[in-house]
């Protein structure tokens, strides 16, 4: 790596560490009872991403780094945002976010070294159903869908893997550049979002569609498929709006929130009044009321944000968001494999839609669907998920280097 | 290869239209939806604002409390002390039956959510100074309305007083009013009375102007047609338009009448013949230059005064029955005691309003936002209109409102509405010459203008010019 791009990277990193020692010593001293909490968070998050940064580094020589940086960024104002709404899950978000470092390295080497291993599109069709199917015939129901499974105390939401997997899946049936069994794709496909739809799982339901209709797309170049498929989608949902009651409930709290305040409409209005009362700069740290929003440590953690940092503060946010689909889009472009390019584009792609979805959803742009926002909305499956998807694609970064210049990586 | 790479592209132009899309409606938000939401009623940082926030105090013109914010113990409450005479105006702010009147309008400066200047934040923050929103001074005289609103016990009715030159309210009667104070006890009684008292009628009500209409198609007959003061009219006492036959006023004897003669007695005949003459669009441009069919900002909300457009199947009855303020023409007592200032400054259209100010804890003044004037009619026309509507105190349908030693101009006027006996009205300024007031009363259903309104318009004019020497 440059010299050059070394040192940026090495100073936004510190400027990351700095900004978040600074927002918790505001928190420390926002109650009227000095609470050191918060510091000893913020230097325990420092010293885990700077140590995550340098075992990387050190392990995975030459390695996309901006991924790290950014995910680290949005994770620790997710961090801040959790310690100001709830003290409590602080501490416990610190640790899924030390998982997911940890995650982050091991799956970076996984993928450098095993992506290509020929398991065949089956087996990631099988893991994605098995996930997926798991939480319906042992799971619990959280906030209208039944996608948890608990283990103890700790619940946990395989269709994070499932994206995963289903990623996989996407790209390796679509490798050579065609589909060779279109009954049998279209079959795999369907009772994957059957599967998804039985769990009530709507912004799932979506995203996989979605990221199977562009990445099908890109494999093929079949404008064909992508005119039925967007007019599948159209009758699915007009289907999806007369059959299903909460289909319906979103729908109607999407256009006119207005008409059952108290009820349907709670949750958007209820966002939108966060946002309203942050404007351009934002009413400081600490100094709002994202209480006041529902599900606002999960869905509804942008809202909270707007409201505290400001449109500015947002629209930073979302930038970093972009700036990630964006590495991730430039790793797919780079490899010469179109298997690991496939591999790249269809986890990008649902990681970008995931972001599109959830921020479009609470601020009233798009129907809300219930998905978290990744490395932000408190949570061990997203967080630990999120770090994997970013290191399989890490990892095809790596591997495309090290095919590229033809020398193992030590 | 390359076509996978294209298309990879593709799929990133898309990301990028998306990303942008979002970033571009959430400028939208943050610029237009905004200010709505914060003030939506559902919005519990209002409350939350408004339980940390002392309320400011509403003033009248000489510094007295109208409606304050005191403390019993640890509860705060708001109390109101301009009885039934400003319960329209002032309006209300609570919890549960919302908010109406200038407690409304002025909420977010009573609160003091307005200083979005991040240095006065500070300022006031270190000086200790947040817990109290911002005083609102008024135009309005505390006596002046309460001998205004007195004046209409047991009457409906509205009045609107101004400075014709500023454009400032010096009283805004709605009768039946309601007392502030009292409005949780009566809440349901008001609701359910058939005179709507929650109404502000000086704002909201919306009437025919009838014969004091007849200033502004004198108006429009002195600009457009300027040899109008030598003809004379014969007049049967009455008119036929395509067929219809409007009559005059009982007292008002056919035969010849010249420019001044006719509006002295008001007479129905000649005034639409000379509306005919001056015609549809003339009839038009003059009546929005003096506020027809424009918002009007007042600091309240005011209805919009109509006067009705030339249609394709529009006919000259429509133009007839409005030249003499009837028919579809329809306008607020505020807008007519407009229409009295434009005659009584000598031709300017002024924007009325009703705070004079708002101070700030730190004893900063906002003064009330610039109060723009637009040339209605010419300076010449305006005189001449002066010398007229004078005439009709001294000599005229206005003589009710004659006063011994103050030259008084006015128009009258009998509103025929579908609700029964005419509506009686009252249009006018003194003192003639140099004029300090204009006013315009309506009492509903009172019949003739100048013996049911004159009377109220006269007793204002006492008071006011007795106070302000």
């Amino acid at each position: 790596m440059e010299l050059k791009t070394q040192a940026i990277y090495n100073k936004t990193l510190s400027i990351t560490a700095l900004i978040g020692i600074l927002a918790s010593l505001l928190l420390s001293f926002q109650k009227s009872v000095f609470s050191p909490v918060p510091v000893y968070g913020s230097i325990a998050f420092a010293v885990i991403m700077f140590i995550g940064y340098f075992m990387t580094n050190y392990f995975l020589y030459g390695q996309d780094s901006a991924l790290y940086i950014l995910a680290c960024f949005v994770s620790q104002l997710g961090l801040t945002m959790l310690y100001r709404i709830n003290p409590q899950i602080f501490l416990k978000q610190i640790t899924w976010f030390c998982l997911g470092v940890l995650i982050f390295i091991f799956v970076s080497i996984l993928a450098r070294f095993w992506i290509d291993v020929d398991v065949g599109s089956t087996f990631f069709f099988g893991v994605t159903v098995l996930m997926l199917i798991l939480p319906l015939l042992i799971g619990v129901e959280r906030g209208g869908s039944k996608s948890w499974i608990q283990f103890h105390d700790h619940l946990f939401q395989p269709s994070e893997l499932a994206k995963i997997t289903f990623g996989l899946f996407l790209a390796k049936t679509l490798e050579d550049g065609k589909v060779k069994n279109w009954w049998l794709f279209a079959i795999q496909i369907l009772s994957i979002l059957g599967v998804l739809m039985a769990s009530r799982d709507l912004g799932a339901v979506m995203l996989f569609y979605l990221t199977a209709v562009i990445v099908v797309f890109v494999a093929t170049s079949r404008w064909d498929f992508l005119a039925i498929a967007s007019g599948a989608a159209v009758v699915g949902g007009l289907l999806g709006y007369l059959t299903f009651g909460h289909v319906r409930v979103r729908i109607e709290a999407w256009l006119n929130p207005w008409k059952d305040v108290p009820g349907k409409g709670y949750q958007i209005v209820q966002s939108l009044f966060a946002m309203a009362q942050g404007g351009f700069f934002g009413t400081g740290l600490g100094m709002g009321h994202p209480e006041y929003i529902p599900a606002v440590t999960t869905d509804f953690i942008f809202s909270a944000i707007f409201e505290e940092f400001g449109f500015l503060g947002a629209a930073a946010v979302i930038v970093v968001y972009f700036l990630m689909v964006y590495r991730g889009i430039k790793i797919s472009i780079s490899v010469e494999n179109s298997y690991l390019s496939l591999a790249a584009l269809s986890i990008t792609t649902m990681f970008g839609f995931q972001i599109i979805t959830i921020i479009g959803g609470v601020t009233k742009l798009i129907p809300l669907t219930g998905v978290t926002l990744p490395f932000m909305s408190y949570g061990g499956s997203s967080m630990v998920m999120s770090f994997a998807s970013l290191a399989i694609l890490n990892g095809i970064w790596l591997k495309g280097r090290g095919d590229e210049n033809g020398e193992p990586i030590e | 290869m390359n076509r996978l790479n294209k298309n990879i592209k593709l799929v990133f132009f898309i990301f990028c239209c998306l990303f942008i899309s979002l970033i571009v409606y959430l400028t939208y938000f943050t610029v237009y939806e905004r200010e709505k939401l914060i003030q939506s009623s559902y919005n519990r940082r209002l409350w939350e604002q408004e339980e940390k926030v002392v309320r400011g105090t509403i003033y009248d013109v000489k510094g007295r409390p109208l409606a304050k914010t005191q403390f019993e113990g640890e509860t705060k409450e708001r109390i109101y002390l301009g009885g039934e005479a400003f319960g329209p105006v002032i309006g209300y702010s609570n919890r549960r039956l919302g908010r109406a009147g200038l407690e409304d309008v002025l909420n977010t400066s009573l609160l003091g959510l307005e200083e979005k200047d991040p240095i006065v934040v500070l300022r006031q923050k270190i000086l200790g100074a947040e817990e109290r929103g911002n005083d609102a001074y008024l135009t309005v005289d505390q006596e002046l309305q309460k001998k205004a609103y007195n004046l209409f016990k047991g009457k409906r009715g509205a009045l609107a007083a101004i400075d014709p030159n500023t454009g400032a309210i010096l009283a805004l009667v709605s009768s039946p009013g309601y007392d502030s104070a009292k409005l949780e006890g009566i809440w349901d009684s008001l609701l359910d009375d058939p005179n709507k008292p929650l109404i502000n009628r000086a704002t909201q009500g919306v009437y025919p102007p009838g014969s004091s209409f007849k200033i502004v198609t004198l108006a429009a007959a002195l600009t457009h047609n300027p040899d109008i003061e030598q003809k004379i009219y014969d007049t049967p006492g009455y008119v036929k338009v395509d067929g219809r036959v409007i009559k005059d006023h009982e007292g008002v004897k056919p035969g010849n009448y010249d420019l001044l003669n006719a509006f002295r007695v008001s007479s129905n005949s000649v005034f639409i013949k000379i509306g005919l003459d001056v015609g549809w669009n003339n009839m038009v441009s003059t009546a929005e230059n003096f506020g027809f069919n424009k918002s009007m900002k007042a600091d309240l909300p005011v209805a919009i005064s109509k006067f009705p457009q030339p249609s394709l199947f529009g006919t000259d009855v429509e133009l007839a029955e409005a030249s003499i303020g009837q028919g579809k023409i329809l306008a607020t007592p505020l807008q007519m005691a407009r229409v009295a200032a434009v005659v009584a400054n000598g031709g300017n259209l002024i924007s009325p309003y009703i705070v004079e100010k708002i101070v700030t804890p730190l004893g900063t003044i906002r003064e009330a936002s610039n109060h723009q004037t637009v040339e209605a009619i010419n300076w010449a026309v305006a005189e001449k209109i002066r010398g007229f509507m004078t005439d009709v105190v001294r000599n005229g349908t206005g003589k009710p409102v004659y006063i011994k030693g103050i030259e008084v101009a006015g128009k009258t006027g009998s509103a025929q509405n579908p609700h029964g006996e005419p509506h009686a009205w009252f249009v006018g300024f003194a003192p003639a010459k140099n004029p300090k007031i204009a006013l315009a009363v309506v009492v509903e259903n009172a019949g003739a203008g100048g013996k049911n309104a004159g009377p109220i318009a006269r007793e204002i004019f006492i008071q006011y010019l007795k106070d302000t020497q």
